[in-house]
């Protein structure tokens, strides 16, 4: 092609400068590259579709776009972790930025060129050049990042308790990287070396690199261009047919699980509508989970970011959220291609299946290919794996040690969602087998029996508040608030007493509010959480049955698993209320000058975020703008906290479980002790129950306690003499 | 190898007693109604033997129409069909004429093992399943802790102070189950939704011909004294001195020693 000359004032390059003749042949490649590519993903697609149940995640493509832009494009998930995500953002952005140039560079030579319009001209090449050779460094800083971190700091989130679990594909991706970019620059320099243009300054890495031949004759030099163009151009052709095959298909699979991410509110669970009829309830095998949480599984980058704060893996149990999902993807990629093959002859019943009518060559094809790669783990053929789901492939141990913390989901920078699966598993052990852990079987038959886990009475649940004068809606029913109290609240001694500094601050406050008495039930959580959905919609019925009987508009609770099931999942069977957790409540009071704290408390205080109100129902400040109106408080903050805080071991229905090893409690206790604070301030009686034990386990009792910002108003509002501790061993009488 | 399992349903053990001003029974209303803890051992039982050796496992109850939920419990567990005695006669049967009503009903179903549960925890008299064998002219070998069924024998444990029974007795027998025998398992969902179409029978006294007059007649039934507040003891804080003091109460104020 003729070039108007290249000169300062008309600065450019020529592209395809010394590889003229090797266009025909660089099309060829190409055509063969984006062939593999293409069979690639549409081998993949088929799997994808041959397993699940059919769910829609494509509705409200406006607002789905918008995540992909916010999680996919801008990449906010990653870069909620400084090194992985700058790593990731420099590969990422300047990947975006090279291939944008490179297309730049084909539209000018392929189309606009031959109409004479040359537009990579003057500045606006220097431009160019300089941003291209700045993200190619970007690249290469971030891979060279990459390479570091996987295989020199080796952080424990990139193994499995020590054994990482990098394989070939993890290497022979970054090293295409690397190799794209290296030899992209070789090309640059040794092209700026033989053509000198003054203005290749701007080109300032291929310009600095170009340094590296001088004396090289012009004609070694252009052999060597030669040469090394057409190892990146295989590099880079060998990384677009690898594609499907690897873990670089992420580059499809996260984005596509952005745009599909979940929408309702953090934690629903889809209630089980049919148990009349149904044979089996929640996933006991893979085909019973929905296509979406499949895929969910191919997305999954083992970036160990779920692992690195899961309460269950750092406290030693076998479960790491990152392992969960890679054994389910290993076990799909195991069933896949039979299940394609049962498609195949339940839509085209031919003699010889792979040469059905509809698809002869793509069929023929697929044979050589599965004959092929018979063994290879991605397409293998043959026999699907004979092992369970439930069980074996996902170990029950692992299955049981999740606190449903919500650690993994908030996290996982590829929105995979791994604790409704666990649910679901959960539900096929619970419902289908009844094979489950002996006390928690007890714990169902309590709230059976007299709907609190603890087996107390139920008649005894509107005991706590006998002296208090505080009315049950059946006394009278016109209140503003149904002060919903929970199993806890009622029943546990410790959550009583947060009951009572509530209500007291209720009254004082002038709140018209009432309670149900022994009319109330269980909310369920822990039975939905455990899998036990059966029990949970009988109890959740006979709530929303009394309080759609009152009338109830709006409801305070004191238990942030009553909260987020009352918000959340009531909605399901026909309880829609206004849910309001009594930190809403009380900040709320405090705001509108309604209570007033003026008794100072001393000593340093921590809040430990809960799961279910912060992760599920996001509300964080409530508590600490709280704790900032105590007057003489000294709030210090954990290492883990807000988003990341770590779970207190009791969601998840774990609160009523065995523990094995290294309790959670305890850790989440240390950490406290570890800022020295004398107080671990909390909204949630489990938390309350469990951060106790922790201070008591950690034997710290004597100079720490944990209360409820209930508890703490309550104090600080100074209006009753603080009872003098019983003498339990005092002298007796003679 | 066919299996009978009789239950009775009684008051949750958590359940607030209260008794009727008359004092002709006890107030019913607020109770959660369960099955027998020891039936669930039994129950458990026989759908081991039934894994075991096949056959069917059949429940047998004598109780209003409200005892209908808990035969459908067992039937969630496992077992295949249910005989309900129902009768309004029956209300206050005593041990005898309950155990009669049984063995009526028994006398209609193929069995080789009968259980029971060692007593019901609401009347507390444990006679049931001795008088159900006794009335049936089988053995019975009671309060069991483990079964083996060998043929046309079975061996069971029978825990006793200190020591441990091996009983061996011909088949059919009346068994009596106790805690330890087993883990009643959990219904699984599908079990409870078989459950509501598994065949039940309900039948009256008269249809098994037994007479429902009691040889027993409850006469008043009075609640318990309330129970005093309890007491801590420290008098001081090492084990001795506070074991002196445990003593020094039980003689002086207790005057149990
Ligand atoms: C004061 C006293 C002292 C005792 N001392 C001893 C002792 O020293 N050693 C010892 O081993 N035992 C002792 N026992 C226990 C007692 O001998 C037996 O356990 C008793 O015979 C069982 O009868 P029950 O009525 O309590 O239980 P029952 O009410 O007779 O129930 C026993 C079982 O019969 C069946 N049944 C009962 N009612 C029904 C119904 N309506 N429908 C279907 N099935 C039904 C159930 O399977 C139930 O579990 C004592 C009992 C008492 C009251
Ligand atoms: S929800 Fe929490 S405990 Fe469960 S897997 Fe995720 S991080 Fe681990
Ligand atoms: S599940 Fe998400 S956070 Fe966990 S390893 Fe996979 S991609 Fe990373």
């Amino acid at each position: 092609m003729e070039h108007i000359p290249f000169s300062v004032g008309n600065e450019g390059r020529q592209v395809f400068w010394n590889a003229e003749h090797f266009e025909l042949w660089l099309f060829l490649f190409t055509f063969v590259a984006l062939g593999i590519f293409a069979y690639g993903i549409y081998r993949r697609w088929q799997m994808w579709a041959a397993m699940g149940k059919p769910e829609i995640r494509w509705d409200d493509t406006k607002e789905r776009l918008k995540l992909l832009l916010r999680d996919g494009f801008l990449q906010i998930k990653t870069f909620k972790d400084p090194y992985p995500g700058i790593m990731h953002g420099l590969i990422f952005f300047g990947f975006v930025v090279l291939i944008f140039g490179a297309a730049f560079d084909a539209t000018e030579f392929h189309i606009t060129e031959p109409f004479g319009i040359a537009f990579l001209r003057g500045w606006f090449y220097l431009i160019f050049s300089f941003t291209m050779d700045l993200f190619g460094l970007a690249v290469l800083l971030g891979v060279l990042m990459a390479l570091h971190r996987r295989y020199i700091t080796r952080p424990d989130r990139l193994a499995y308790r020590g054994e990482s679990d990098s394989t070939a594909d993890d290497a022979i991706a970054l090293l295409l990287l690397l190799g794209i970019i290296v030899t992209g620059f070789v090309i640059e320099s040794l092209r700026i070396h033989v053509t000198q243009p003054s203005w290749e300054v701007w080109s300032f890495a291929g310009y600095a690199l170009s340094k590296a031949f001088v004396g090289v004759p012009a004609e070694t030099a252009k052999a060597m261009h030669a040469w090394t163009w057409w190892i990146h151009t295989f590099i880079v052709l060998g990384f677009i047919a690898y594609i499907p095959y690897s873990r670089l298909l992420h580059m499809i699979t996260v984005p596509a699980n952005h745009f599909m991410q979940n929408r309702k509110p953090v934690g629903t669970i889809e209630p089980i509508r049919d148990f009349e009829n149904a044979e089996s309830f929640g996933v006991g095998q893979l085909d019973e989970f929905t296509w979406k949480q499949i895929f969910d599984a191919d997305a999954c980058t083992k970036c160990g970011r779920c692992q690195d704060g899961c309460p269950a893996y750092l406290t030693g149990k076998p479960l790491s959220p990152k392992k969960l999902v890679q054994d389910l993807k290993t076990y799909w990629l195991e069933k896949a291609p039979a299940a394609v093959m049962a498609k195949k002859l339940a839509d085209e019943p031919a003699k010889w299946p792979y040469l059905g009518k509809k698809w002869p060559i793509l069929n023929t094809i697929d044979f050589i290919i599965d004959f092929l790669l018979a063994k290879t783990k991605g397409m293998p053929t043959g026999a699907p794996a004979e092992k369970a789901l439930v069980g074996e492939a996902i170990e029950l141990h692992e299955l049981w040690a999740c606190t449903n913390c919500m650690y993994c989901m908030e996290n996982c920078s590829a929105s995979i969602e791994h604790v409704p699966k666990i649910i679901a598993m959960r539900q096929y052990k619970v419902l289908t087998e009844a094979d489950f852990a002996p006390e928690l079987q007890l714990t169902y038959r309590n709230m059976e029996n007299n709907s609190n886990p603890w087996g107390v009475g139920s008649h005894l649940r509107g005991d706590w508040a006998k002296d208090l004068g505080v009315k049950t809606l059946a006394e009278d029913p016109n209140v503003e608030y149904l002060f919903y109290v929970g199993c806890s609240g009622s029943f546990d001694d410790r959550g009583k007493k947060v009951s009572v500094a509530f209500a007291k601050i209720l009254k004082e406050a002038g709140v018209s509010f009432g309670i149900l008495g022994a009319e109330e039930s269980c909310c369920g959580d822990s039975a939905m959480r455990g899998g036990n959905e059966y029990l949970y919609q009988t109890l959740a019925q006979a709530n929303i049955e009394v309080m759609n009987g009152y009338g109830v508009k709006k409801i305070i609770t004191t238990c942030p698993h009553g909260y987020n099931a009352l918000k959340k999942d009531y909605p399901h069977f026909g309880g829609n209320y206004e849910i309001y957790h009594h930190t809403e409540i009380l900040a709320d009071l405090i705001a509108k000058g309604k209570i007033s704290l003026k008794k100072s408390m001393d000593g340093v205080f921590t809040y430990h975020d809960s799961c279910f109100l912060g992760r599920y129902n996001n509300i964080y400040t409530q508590p600490r703008t709280i704790l900032g109106a105590v007057p003489g408080m000294k709030l210090v903050e954990m290492e883990r906290n807000l988003a990341k805080s770590f779970c207190c071991g009791a969601g998840g229905a774990r609160m009523w479980m065995e523990e094995e090893g290294q309790r959670i409690n305890n850790t989440r206790a240390a950490q406290a002790i570890e800022v020295k604070a004398d107080v671990i301030a909390v909204g949630c009686p489990f938390c309350l129950t469990m951060m106790s034990d922790g201070i008591k386990d950690n034997k710290k009792d004597e100079e720490m306690k944990s209360l409820d910002i209930a508890e703490i108003v309550w104090k600080s509002m100074d209006l009753e003499e603080e009872p003098e501790p019983v003498e339990v061993c005092a002298a007796p009488a003679e | 190898m066919n299996i009978v399992a009789c239950v009775k349903q009684v008051p949750d053990t958590e359940a607030q007693i209260k008794v009727k001003p008359d004092g002709s029974g006890i107030d019913e209303g607020g109770i959660k109604w369960v099955m027998n803890p020891y039936d669930e051992f039994g129950v458990e039982e026989a759908l081991k033997m039934k894994e075991k050796f096949g056959g069917d496992v059949t429940i047998v109850c004598v109780g209003p129409a409200r005892a209908m939920e808990t035969i459908r419990t067992a039937l969630a567990m496992g077992a295949d069909k249910g005989i309900h005695i129902s009768d309004p006669a029956l209300e206050n049967a005593d041990a005898y004429t309950t155990a009669s009503a049984l063995a009526a009903a028994i006398k209609g179903v193929p069995y080789d093992v009968i259980l029971c549960g060692q007593r019901a925890i609401d009347d507390d008299s444990g006679q049931v399943g001795s008088v159900l064998a006794e009335l049936l002219g089988i053995p019975q070998v009671t309060v069991v802790t483990k079964v083996d069924v060998d043929g046309q024998k079975v061996k069971v444990v029978r825990p006793i102070e200190g020591a441990q029974l091996v009983i061996e007795s011909a088949l059919p027998a009346v068994i009596t189950a106790t805690k330890g025998l087993n883990e009643p398992r959990y219904a699984s969902l599908p079990g409870i939704m078989k459950a509501k179409k598994k065949p039940v029978d309900v039948k009256d006294a008269a249809a098994l011909g037994v007479s429902a007059d009691a040889k027993a007649k409850v006469g008043k039934f009075i609640p318990p004294p309330a129970r005093p507040p309890g007491k801590i003891i420290c008098a001081d804080d090492t084990p001795e001195g506070k074991a002196a003091e445990v003593a020094k109460l039980l003689r002086e104020e207790a005057k149990v020693i």
